[in-house]
């Protein structure tokens, strides 16, 4: 509650001090295939990228905590699924987001442009940018998996949430992480 | 007499029937030993025999997995994931550590078998000379067996929710063929089989789990099952799915008897994917005209009562020991514990003093549960000490622990709970008396030891009256009935055992009261109102007796010695003519049934003369 609250007061600042991306756009891509810059689509907001597939259980797994989240951060982070796995048609993706019941914005990031400027490995893993494109957080959302194949009954952190609350409130500085358990994306490593 | 067995708590029994036959198209030629440094690891030369025979059963179109491995591109997508995840013997799951007893349908990966994983990431996963590459495994579509001599469908789908932790859920497929089967294999199609983790179906003759549905053919929630029988060979049978199994096949002459009417229960476990799944399973009978001459038994360890694990602690220690009266073929082996489970040990010390690990599972994780079958011939003499030696781990460390942090944990049921259980199938052999008596003297042993090792065990008690009773042993099946019911005063099955045996030692007045408490706690359950008819028939209450043989009738249309006993208690009255109609019927639905055939003379006779008269 209280950082919500905290939040509230200090928008206004984040919105004034929210400045152009320094860094030439990178090529994702919305289902359409038109280039898009997410940070354009929602100025002033903290920007947290999802990064999945459509073939990886514990990426799927996460799908209902992925969209909880971003309805709760819903006022102050724009949040948005980035599939990086080239093959993945954008008509596969249509229909996993249907089957997911996810109600997100979607990116293609097929050249991986953006999942190597959010230092990302696999799928789930979070990456937490500041409005300016500032990397706050990149990593695991919780640590449900400790393993593959290895999942808690419930989690005991929620990184990204902290992560997320932390921008809100401008705490961090650094991108922190806490490494993700989930499927390589192949080109990475 | 009517005496119900009950066998409890028959769990989540498990199989690894699995991946037994998956070797099918793998070629041993490919298979190489340690590469050297120099070497370039291809994919057709060195990968590929590896992936097409551990991973390709379940890493294929419509299996488990989530991803395929039949081609070079499926495959070199994955090369870093597969070198991380076999390095860390994530994959293959396979929970036994390599020991001297080999199971079937292995998925130990060698030391070297890793490495060529390791160095083919490394080296940029190239793929090779086409000319090396071994044939695509050919996997049977549809049906593993051939198509089923019968198909059950689930008659209500479960609807998975998309969150959430581990759920369990249980089928019940209602048979009614119209005569008995022999049954060698049930193939079971989980339903949607990436969220299935594995399935173990049980047979349920009397009908005991329907109590459960609250609304008929539903199904119900439940990680365990508790399976009444009136038998003591219910589930000698393992019949179990884990992702790539397929199904195992009795020895024709080994089948399992399916009676008209017996129930099979489903118990499915269940990992929720992200999205609402709907599991909606199906079962295939395979048939075998010949009834069985063997019967496996299943042989159960377990010390459930000494489960009171601290929090915290890493190390808690549960045993259990027997010593076998009579030689036996072990057959498979199936060790349960819930998600506190670490470190699982089977043990044998031979009569000369040797001792061999039956299975070591030194990473226990119920999600990779199985029932493993020995691959080669394995006998347990008479005098063999079985043990069961389990370690359990209640820390934060333990990521499967149910609580955070760590409670205290008991045994039971549920899957907060923890359990202790080791089934071993075995064959009675009986060197030196017929297998039947081998295999009596089994059952005895084992009811004993229960009985010996918890006093205050319901089942145990319960299972020893009735074995002591089906010997004929009345005086002595008592007092373990009494012992059921004081453990469990309302238990329905125990106080209609003890009314039964009561009887049976001319004690028909104290027989009425446990009777009429069964019938309180299940009303409507057939045994007890037709003991009831039996107890009043004694004491020459028939009008009491009719009410209760009659209720019998109306709730098991096809019990012909209810309807027998009906048409004596209603001749003891003088009401010939309705005897004569419910013997008659007796008959149509037993032929055989001597005392009907007897009883309908007798009353023909008396019709006859009153009519004479």
């Amino acid at each position: 509650m209280v950082a919500v609250l905290f939040v509230a007061i200090c928008l206004p600042v984040v919105l004034l001090v929210a400045t152009p991306p320094q860094t030439a756009p990178n090529h994702v891509f919305d289902l359409q295939g038109h280039a898009v810059d997410p940070f354009h689509t929602a100025p002033g907001k903290i920007v947290v990228f999802l990064f999945i597939r459509t073939d990886c259980p514990i990426s799927n797994r996460y799908a209902p905590t992925i969209q909880e989240l971003s309805a709760h951060y819903s006022r102050h982070a724009a949040f948005f699924l980035v599939y990086p796995i080239a093959s993945e048609t954008p008509e596969q993706i249509r229909k996993h987001l249907e089957e997911y019941r996810y109600r997100l914005p979607v990116l293609r990031d097929p050249e991986l442009k953006l999942a190597r400027e959010s230092q990302v490995r696999v799928t789930p893993e979070a990456a937490v940018f500041s409005p300016d494109r500032k990397l706050l957080y990149h990593g695991r959302v919780d640590d449900w998996y400790v393993e593959f194949a290895r999942a808690r009954r419930a989690p005991t952190t929620h990184d990204l949430a902290s992560a997320i609350d932390s921008a809100l409130s401008e705490k961090s500085s650094s991108p922190t992480s806490a490494p993700a358990i989930g499927c390589f994306i192949p080109g990475l490593t | 007499m009517r005496v119900v067995a009950l066998v409890l708590p028959i769990s989540a029994l498990a199989v690894t029937l699995a991946i037994a036959s998956a070797p099918r198209t793998v070629n041993g030629r490919y298979q190489r030993g340690e590469p050297t440094g120099t070497d370039a690891v291809t994919f057709n030369r060195d990968i590929a025999p590896i992936v097409f025979r551990y991973c390709a059963p379940c890493h294929r179109p419509g299996e488990a997995a989530p991803f395929s491995l039949l081609t070079y591109a499926d495959t070199a997508k994955f090369a870093d994931q597969i070198a991380y995840i076999t390095e860390k013997r994530i994959m293959p799951p396979w929970l036994p550590a390599p020991d001297e007893q080999k199971f079937s349908g292995e998925l130990h990966l060698t030391d070297a078998q890793i490495h060529l994983f390791r160095q083919w990431a490394k080296q940029g996963a190239p793929e090779g000379d086409r000319g090396d590459l071994p044939p695509t495994p050919e996997f049977t579509p549809g049906w593993q067996l051939g198509k089923p001599d019968a198909i059950l469908h689930a008659q209500k789908p479960y609807s998975l929710p998309p969150q959430g932790t581990d759920n369990y859920w249980n089928f019940i497929f209602r048979t009614n063929f119209p005569a008995t089967r022999w049954v060698r294999a049930i193939e079971i199609r989980p339903g949607e089989k990436r969220v299935v983790h594995h399935a173990n179906l049980l047979v349920d003759r009397l009908h005991s789990s329907r109590s459960q549905e609250k609304h008929s053919g539903e199904g119900f929630a439940g990680m365990e099952l508790r399976i009444e029988s009136d038998t003591f060979d219910p589930d000698s049978h393992f019949f179990f799915w884990k992702p790539g199994s397929v199904p195992h096949m009795e020895p024709a002459d080994m089948a399992l008897r399916l009676d008209p009417g017996d129930d099979l229960v489903l118990n499915v476990h269940l990992q929720p994917s992200g999205k609402p799944e709907s599991i909606e399973p199906t079962i295939g009978l395979y048939f075998t005209g010949q009834s069985a001459s063997k019967f496996p038994f299943l042989l159960e360890l377990q010390n459930d009562k000494v489960l009171n694990i601290p929090p915290d602690a890493t190390n808690f220690e549960v045993n259990d020991d027997f010593t076998l009266p009579t030689e036996v073929q072990l057959l498979a082996i199936y060790p349960h514990a819930h998600y506190l489970g670490r470190d699982l040990l089977a043990s044998a010390t031979y009569p000369d003093g040797t001792t061999k690990n039956l299975i070591h599972i030194p990473r226990w994780d119920l999600n990779w549960q199985a029932v493993f079958y020995y691959e080669d011939e394995v006998i347990l003499p008479a005098g063999t000490h079985i043990s069961m030696h389990y370690i359990y781990d209640n820390s934060a460390a333990n990521i499967a622990n149910p609580f955070h942090p760590p409670q205290r944990v008991k045994g039971g049921n549920r899957t907060t709970d923890e359990m202790a259980h080791l089934w071993l199938q075995v064959l009675p052999h009986g060197t030196t008396t017929a297998p039947e008596q081998a295999r009596l003297l089994l059952q005895e042993s084992i009811a004993r030891h229960d009985v010996t090792r918890d006093p205050e065990d319901f089942a145990a008690q319960y299972n020893l009256g009735a074995m002591l009773q089906s010997k004929g042993d009345s005086t002595e099946a008592l007092r373990h009935f009494q012992a059921a019911v004081r453990l469990r005063p309302t238990e329905p099955v125990a106080n209609n055992a003890l009314g039964a045996v009561l009887i049976a030692v001319g004690n028909p007045q104290e027989a009425v009261a446990p009777l009429l408490r069964a019938i309180r706690t299940r009303p409507g359950y057939p045994p007890a109102h037709y003991n009831l008819g039996n107890a009043y028939a004694s004491m020459r209450k028939f009008d009491e007796a009719i009410r209760h043989f009659s209720e019998v009738t109306r709730l098991s249309p096809t019990d012909s010695m209810a309807e027998a006993n009906l048409g004596a208690a209603l001749a003891e009255t003088g009401n010939l003519t309705e005897a004569r109609r419910h013997l008659e019927r007796a008959l149509r639905l037993d032929p055989q049934n001597t005392l009907a055939a007897e009883n309908l003379v007798e009353v023909k006779r008396r019709l006859a003369s009153s009519q004479s008269r």
